[in-house]
């Protein structure tokens, strides 16, 4: 099922307070940076959620 | 660590302590203003954010105390005119503790070892190993060859050999000593001798009537301001020397839901393992079992958990002489659990 990111509100690495805290959190490399954007691997998702809980942004939904 | 000071008829200073928080939520619970929040406690329990577990906005916080009251922890505390609000006659208290009987400890380390918080300061004196043994030993420098084998071999590492010359004027100038108060008489040296230079004899198991075993002596103390009340040192402690309390009764229920598709991501997620301030969380067969035996109730991993399947339930708490009935009101819902 995944997830996904409403990029209006996601910050973009750049811009997240955290430089990327969805990316730091997901253990199972589903969530990875790719030219300085955060991108979904859908298929390594293991629908945990964490990156939704925590998200300064709240930028991150089910798919 | 955060200090809210107000002054008017009275002053009233709120301080907060992180290293002493756990990141429960007990606090913005019962906050009747609002005025705590819980920041993200899985990503600072990896360390990925260093900040406060807990906020308080200043503006809207009226320094009431509750919450100072109701953390289990002492994270939190409330003076009015300098004086801590907890040590004051009408004010409830929390009844836990947790102690090591010294009269009891045998000084063997393990709660030290186990503790999770590091809670446990342990020292001890173990006998000298000389005063548990009995025996003799002699080398004949005549015939030692100096080859080292008794040296490489010796368990106690007890004998040194000088077997390089440092100059061509004292080549011939080898040394090899025993340090008695290493041995232990065990013979491995003279057997393996080449030379059968080494005489040893032990009389350890001989006179094992008059050898004295010395006392162990130590001291074994838990920090009140780091025990989590998780009763790991108690449990592991072999000769009951430890007593804890912990502040709730109760149970932790891990409920899924399948259709809903809440269920327990195990190795994937571990968010309640690693905020877990008791070590009471594993992840046993991709999923998430909590040891209640090392649970203090604290519920942050309650709060941690994505899917919002764990569900702490408290039927008691050792919170007593609450004598507001307002008070009574809020610290009551600690025992309706989240």
């Amino acid at each position: 099922m995944a997830v996904k990111i409403d990029s209006d509100k996601c910050g973009h690495i750049e811009n997240c307070p955290v430089q990327g805290l969805c990316i730091k959190l997901c253990e199972q490399g589903a969530i990875i940076e790719e030219d300085g954007d955060v991108k979904i691997v859908p298929e390594n998702c293991d629908d945990c959620d964490l990156c939704i809980q925590n998200c300064p942004n709240q930028a991150i939904s089910k798919a | 660590m955060f200090n809210v000071e107000r002054s008017g008829n009275e002053v009233r200073k709120l301080s907060y302590k992180d290293d002493k928080c756990l990141g429960c939520g007990i606090c913005t619970d019962v906050c009747p203003t609002s005025s705590l929040r819980l920041g993200p406690t899985v990503p600072i329990a990896r360390g990925l954010i260093e900040m406060d577990l807990v906020s308080c906005n200043a503006d809207s916080c009226v320094l009431c105390g509750l919450c100072s009251v109701a953390c289990p922890f002492d994270a939190l505390s409330l003076t009015i005119d300098g004086e801590e609000i907890k040590q004051m006659a009408n004010y409830p208290k929390w009844d836990v503790e947790s102690k090591v009987c010294e009269g009891d400890c045998i000084y063997c380390g393990r709660c030290y070892n186990v503790c999770p918080r590091d809670a446990i300061i342990f020292e001890r004196t173990l006998p000298d190993r000389q005063a548990l043994v009995r025996g003799e030993i002699e080398i004949n420098q005549d015939e030692c060859i100096y080859c080292s084998f008794c040296a490489d071999l010796c368990p106690a590492e007890a004998i040194t050999v000088n077997n390089i010359p440092t100059s061509s004027v004292d080549k011939l100038n080898n040394s090899i000593e025993v340090d008695t108060s290493k041995c232990v008489y065990c013979g491995v040296c003279k057997r393996v001798c080449p030379q059968n230079a080494i005489k040893e004899v032990c009389s350890t198991c001989m006179l094992q009537d008059q050898i004295e075993v010395p006392e162990v002596t130590g001291d074994t103390y838990i920090l009140d301001e780091s025990c989590v009340n998780c009763t790991w040192c108690a449990n592991i402690c072999p000769v009951d020397a430890i007593t804890v309390t912990k502040p709730f009764d109760g149970s932790l229920e891990v409920i899924e839901n399948e259709e809903e598709e809440k269920i327990c991501k195990g190795d994937a997620c571990h968010a309640c393992q690693d905020v877990c301030p008791c070590n009471a969380v594993t992840i046993v067969d991709n999923k998430a079992v909590t040891d209640l035996e090392f649970c203090n109730l604290c519920g942050a991993c309650v709060t941690a958990c994505p899917q919002n399947i764990r569900v702490v339930s408290r039927t008691a708490m050792k919170l007593d002489n609450i004598n507001s009935d307002s008070w009574n009101e809020i610290l009551k819902t600690l025992l309706v659990g989240k």
